[in-house]
């Protein structure tokens, strides 16, 4: 019997850590931030609310995933959300003005998707340029770009009902009336295959090897050149597939636009457990610190702040994120010194 | 023991100013273990590098298994089977032990990786060698003896012939050690060679059963392990190769004033309990073997790292010293053995780095006076005859010695009463090290005071008034120069407890 | 080539920068020859409106690079100055010298908060910089509730801090900003070169931890470079108003890579160490030309994001490069 309770809280303690303790606090925070929007107004609790959190957190929750994978390098890539965009206004160019048919259109924005991040990878991983750099300004050459084809112009994709509309259904189903996310069961499938692909793969295991320790990871023969430009294309495609997203779930997309997506990405994954120091993360965490992201960012009009302010709000979250990533850090370090101090 | 299965026969290997190899020769057998000794620096690890191929040879020939093989890195090195377990860990500390060991090797179901059957993989060659590990659980969760442990099982599933162990003992427990042991003589049984390369004499007895024994990149003899005593190898270690007879007695007088007064300084696990004094005039060497904790007291000393309690005291005063700004301004200056990384600003030139501790005092208003900041270094690099262009050169076109020269300038420079020099020949030409030397003798003389952080014995006992010496992160003991010999300091430098 | 490198009146200028004004020299030659009117004194003008407010952030981040980090946030950063004095100077009617101060002064809040966070914190610049971004544009969208904020024109009240950038004098201007952009340029030049702050920034670039250990306190020396970077953003807003008037909230962050660009192209090194302000000031005037050339042979403003982005690129590179081979 003792024996028994003693193997309790043993087990429970087994089952956070299988879960993981960060990703067990942040979904704990999403609940919490949820029930307090919820009680704070009567307006949050509505549907209508929760369907519009959900439209915000689809191409954040993508550019999200996708950034996990150079963070978790120990690099950054910061084109995704100025990318984002960019993306749209060539797709949405091709369809609207071209006639070009919408299945090619969302092909396009992937592929750019694709160009950019493979530009990134080769900056970092061959040529050596810090990641925020060369990022920074691929950041800016995406935005110049998307504007260029758009020629300035804000661009419209297909809206409901017009020829090629079908594709706005992706992300979100009318029927009788009733509007479903489908987006969601998209971005929990992302989720899934991401996370294999970062835990049960090669790719995954070497990104995660190169954040871990960059110089044993070359020691064990493998070419760390090419996990810089895979990890670099995956973070291109899901900006190119949140393009998509993107086009499909708001009327227009305007050039000029995009910059700070990048940083609710980023900071969705930091808060989510992806540490900055590299080595670490996981996709499920991700997805829960972009919705603390979302729903901060639907919640806080509901309760008298403007829209404005959820861009202090963000980068206060990102700054406080980083704090604790690097203070945990500090903490491990301890603990292993004093660990070997026992010996 | 069985065939021969390494020969390695007149190898040569110089650096820039560094002749690191001398016509080297090895030999090894099949289910023999080798140890490889040798002071620091005398070229044991060199010669492995050699091996392994992380350095190209510049002459002599390696027969490997009946062939003459030269490898052009490690990993061509480990398909043959020749695989080293290095010193320092190449981990990848957020990943699980199994991952570790089989990373760039892994199992495959299809495009997934299938780590069911490389935790079971890894814990069947746990089992094998009887460590007591989880495969399942992250590196860096592991106390460092574990990662060890790892690193030699991720050695062995590489189907070796020939093991090198770079002290492999260095971060282990004693019972980690006779673990270690049982596998190595597990994998005598397997017919596999083994290059052990230890500073522990006693291990000698226990695990080997030859000894080779290099000295100042030269290789000196080879004697049986059952027949040799410590003595016979301590005397092969450190010869008679002293550039100059070694002090004969200290010239500080015995009232010399305390200058510097350390008691019962902790910091991490290398500083236990370390207590010493400091006389005007002194030299006081610290020797011990690496990773005694050496640098590291220097360092808590110096306040470049936390230290957890200990009290110092200058000129009889106690005094707090929180960062290396509170230790200048107390009168210290720390002369560091990397000195790429924390002695020089390599982008900046000469004169810069020589005024850096002592900025204030070449400030006119607002202004550096540059003027005086140029005459003041022209003054050092004469005196210290440091060999530069002038004071406008960058400091990372000089050489090893210079640059050491110029760490120096940059003390003397704030007028530092107390020096400590850590490793300060280390990397440097004969020539420029007896310049060291000379200088370390004037500065005494000017009745400053010296803290000698050194690894080569003959460097201790030609420089040093007093010896303390440093064993596992505590003080094992203090010699007077007259009584101090290489074999006593030796005893106490691999004390164990 | 090494001969000229060796000549005297070659090193005394520096051969990066005799480089450069060929840059510049041939950027100008360029643009006279494929577009229509570009030689002229009031292109030139135009161009240097540009320059002006550029400069000062290039100046003001060569600080920060020069200590191996990075600011990115000084394009919003500078925004958000202008914007929140303009909208004391217009809706609150301080007076217009209070507004001028109070610009540097929000710009100097902004360093120095960032120089605290990488400084005493150690959250890396780069992050930093992307969250003070956010945080600029947010806090002037709600300052002014999201307006924008129009500045007076010279000829009306308050109109005459337009003069800092231009006078005009009969007939024709004097470029009055570029004066002050000389003076601040030399200056800084002074700062970096001359004093033991620029000193001790060039040097903890290079080495942090030998400098650390040659007992000085760093921190409190990185969070200087900082605050001058902030500062200058403020006194960029300024020359920014002076040229444009009109600020908008939201926007910004093109500045920063042209900013940068300019930086890197003058010869500082993204790794830190290696700093030069007058390099800086010729890599802006080579930026703003090329944004009034671009403009003057029909192409829009777009095109100068991607262009600079290529001439960040290839500077870094070039700088990676040539470390690599002295190592």
């Amino acid at each position: 019997m003792t024996r028994q309770l003693q193997k309790m809280p043993d087990l429970s303690k087994k089952i956070i850590q299988r879960l993981g303790g960060q990703r067990v606090a942040v979904f704990l925070i999403v609940a919490a931030l949820f029930s307090f929007f919820c009680i704070a107004s009567p307006n949050f609790r509505k549907y209508s609310t929760t369907l519009s959190i959900l439209d915000y957190s689809y191409y954040i929750a993508l550019i999200g995933i996708g950034v996990s994978f150079p963070l978790i390098t120990g690099g950054v890539d910061l084109s995704i959300g100025t990318g984002l965009v960019c993306y749209s206004l060539i797709g949405g160019y091709l369809v609207v003005y071209q006639g070009w048919p919408v299945w090619l259109g969302m092909i396009v924005c992937i592929l750019c998707g694709v160009i950019i991040g493979a530009l990134n990878g080769v900056l970092v991983g061959v040529m050596n340029l810090p990641p925020f750099l060369a990022t920074l300004c691929t950041m800016m050459m995406t935005r110049g770009l998307g504007s260029i084809f758009s020629t300035g112009l804000g661009i419209s994709w297909p809206s409901l009902g017009q020829e090629g509309g079908w594709f706005r259904t992706i992300f979100k189903l009318n029927i009788g009336g009733y509007k479903l996310p489908l987006g969601f069961l998209w971005i929990l499938l992302l989720v899934v295959l991401m996370s294999t692909v970062l835990n049960r793969t090669k790719v995954g295991r070497y990104i995660i090897a190169i954040g871990s320790n960059k110089e044993a990871t070359r020691l064990a023969g493998i070419n760390i050149k090419t996990y810089y430009i895979i990890t670099y294309i995956i973070s291109g495609v899901f900006a190119g597939i949140a393009a998509i997203a993107y086009s499909a779930i708001f009327a227009s997309v305007y050039p000029g636009t995009g910059a700070g997506f990048e940083l609710e990405g980023i900071g969705g994954a930091i808060i989510g457990g992806v540490s900055m120091t590299g080595g670490v993360g996981n996709i499920v965490g991700t997805l829960l610190g972009v919705f603390v992201i979302c729903i901060l960012k639907t919640g806080l009009p509901f309760i008298g702040l403007q829209a404005n302010w959820q861009q202090i709000i963000t980068g206060i979250v990102l700054i406080t994120a980083v704090l604790i990533d690097l203070i945990r850090h500090k903490r491990a370090m301890k603990l292993v010194t004093a660990a070997l101090k026992k010996q | 023991m069985g065939e021969v299965i390494l020969t390695m026969e007149g190898i040569d290997k110089s650096f820039p100013g560094v002749h690191a190899l001398d016509n080297v020769s090895f030999e090894l057998r099949r289910g023999e273990v080798h140890a490889l000794m040798g002071e620091n620096g005398a070229g044991k690890s060199t010669l492995m590098k050699v091996l392994t191929g992380i350095y190209k040879k510049d002459s002599g020939t390696i027969t490997y298994d009946g062939k003459e093989v030269e490898f052009s890195n490690p990993r061509e090195a480990q398909h043959a089977g020749i695989v080293i377990v290095h010193q320092e860990l190449n981990m990848l500390g957020h990943l699980t032990v199994a991952q570790n060991i089989f990373i760039g090797n892994e199992y495959m179901k299809g495009v997934l990786i299938d780590d069911a059957r490389m935790n079971a993989e890894a814990a069947k060659l746990f089992k094998r060698l009887n460590i007591d590990i989880d495969p399942a659980e992250t590196m860096s969760k592991l106390t460092v003896g574990k990662q060890q442990m790892c690193e030699i099982a991720k050695a062995i599933s590489h189907e070796a012939k020939v093991i090198v162990f770079d002290e492999p003992s260095a971060a282990l427990t004693e019972s980690e050690v006779s673990e270690l042991f049982e596998i190595i003589r597990d994998l005598k049984k397997k017919d596999i060679g083994i290059i052990y390369i230890t500073h522990r004499m006693d291990e000698v007895k226990v695990i080997t059963d030859r000894v080779s024994v290099m000295r100042d990149g030269a290789y000196v003899g080879t004697l049986i392990s059952e027949n040799s005593t410590k003595n016979d190898i301590i005397n092969m270690m450190v010869g008679r190769v002293i550039y100059e007879e070694p002090k004969m007695a200290s010239k500080v007088p015995k009232d010399a004033p305390v200058v510097l007064r350390v008691e019962h300084l902790n910091a991490g696990r290398l500083v236990q309990d370390v207590s010493f004094e400091l006389h005007k005039g002194e030299i006081l060497g610290f020797s011990g073997l690496m990773g005694a904790g050496r640098t590291e007291t220097a360092r808590a000393i110096f306040g470049a790292d936390i230290k957890e309690s200990g009290d110092i005291y200058i000129n009889g005063r106690k005094v707090e010293i929180h960062s290396p700004e509170d230790a200048v301004k107390c009168g210290i200056g720390y002369l560091s053995e990397d000195r790429k990384r924390f002695g020089i600003v390599v982008q900046r030139s000469v004169a810069e780095n020589s005024t850096m501790a002592y900025l204030e005092n070449f400030m006119r208003g607002l202004f550096i006076n540059k003027k005086k900041e140029r005459m003041e270094a022209e003054k050092y690099v004469e005196s210290l005859a440091i060999k530069t262009p002038g004071v406008d050169q960058l400091v990372v076109d000089l050489s090893g010695g210079n640059q050491q020269k110029v760490v120096l300038a940059k003390w003397l420079v704030r007028n530092c009463d107390i020096l400590i020099f850590d490793e300060p020949t280390r990397g440097i030409d004969v020539g420029a090290k007896s310049d060291i030397y000379k200088l370390m003798n004037d500065l005494v003389k000017e009745g400053k005071s010296i803290i000698m952080i050194s690894s080569e014995m003959p460097e201790v006992l030609r420089m040093s008034d007093r010896i303390v010496v440093m064993c596992e992160g505590r003080k094992s003991g203090e010699l007077g120069i007259e009584e101090a010999t290489q074999e006593k300091i030796m005893h106490l430098a691999t004390q164990e407890n | 080539m090494d001969k000229i490198r060796q000549n005297p009146l070659v090193k005394a200028l520096g051969f990066n920068r005799i480089v450069l004004c060929l840059v510049l020299l041939g950027m100008y030659g360029f643009f006279a020859l494929f577009a229509n009117n570009f030689v002229s004194y009031n292109r030139i003008l135009s161009a240097m409106n540009y320059a002006y407010f550029l400069g000062f952030l290039a100046i003001g981040v060569t600080f920060v690079i020069a200590t191996g980090g990075i600011d990115f946030s000084i394009g919003p950063v500078m925004f958000c100055a202008a914007i929140m004095s303009g909208y004391l100077l217009t809706h609150f009617h301080w007076p217009l010298w209070l507004c001028l101060i109070a610009s540097i002064v929000v710009g100097m809040l902004y360093g120095t908060f960032h120089g605290y966070l990488v400084a005493y914190k150690s959250i890396p610049s780069f992050i930093t910089s992307m969250a003070i971004m956010q945080m600029s544009k947010g806090i002037a969208s709600v300052f002014t509730k999201a307006q924008s904020v129009s500045w007076p024109q010279l000829a009306q009240e308050n109109g005459w801090y337009r003069n800092l950038i231009k006078i005009k004098a009969g007939s024709t201007y004097i470029p009055v900003g570029l004066i002050i952009l000389l003076a601040a340029a030399i200056i800084c030049s002074i700062l970096l070169n001359k004093t033991k702050m620029g000193r001790y920034f060039l040097s903890l670039g290079s080495n942090r931890e030998a400098v650390r250990l040659s007992g000085v306190d760093v921190r409190k020396w990185e969070m200087r470079a900082y605050m001058i970077c902030g500062t200058m953003a403020g006194i960029a807003a300024i020359f920014f108003v002076a040229a444009y008037t009109t600020v908008q909230p939201g926007y910004g962050d093109q500045y920063n890579n042209e900013a940068i660009a300019g930086c890197v192209m003058g010869g500082t090194s993204m790794v830190g160490g290696l700093a030069s302000v007058g390099g800086t000031f010729i890599g802006v005037m080579i930026i703003s030309i090329l944004q009034e050339g671009i403009l003057a042979i029909g192409l829009n403003k777009n095109y100068q994001l991607v262009i600079t982005g290529l001439i960040v690129i290839v500077a870094v590179f070039l700088d990676v490069l040539s470390r690599r081979r002295k190592n």
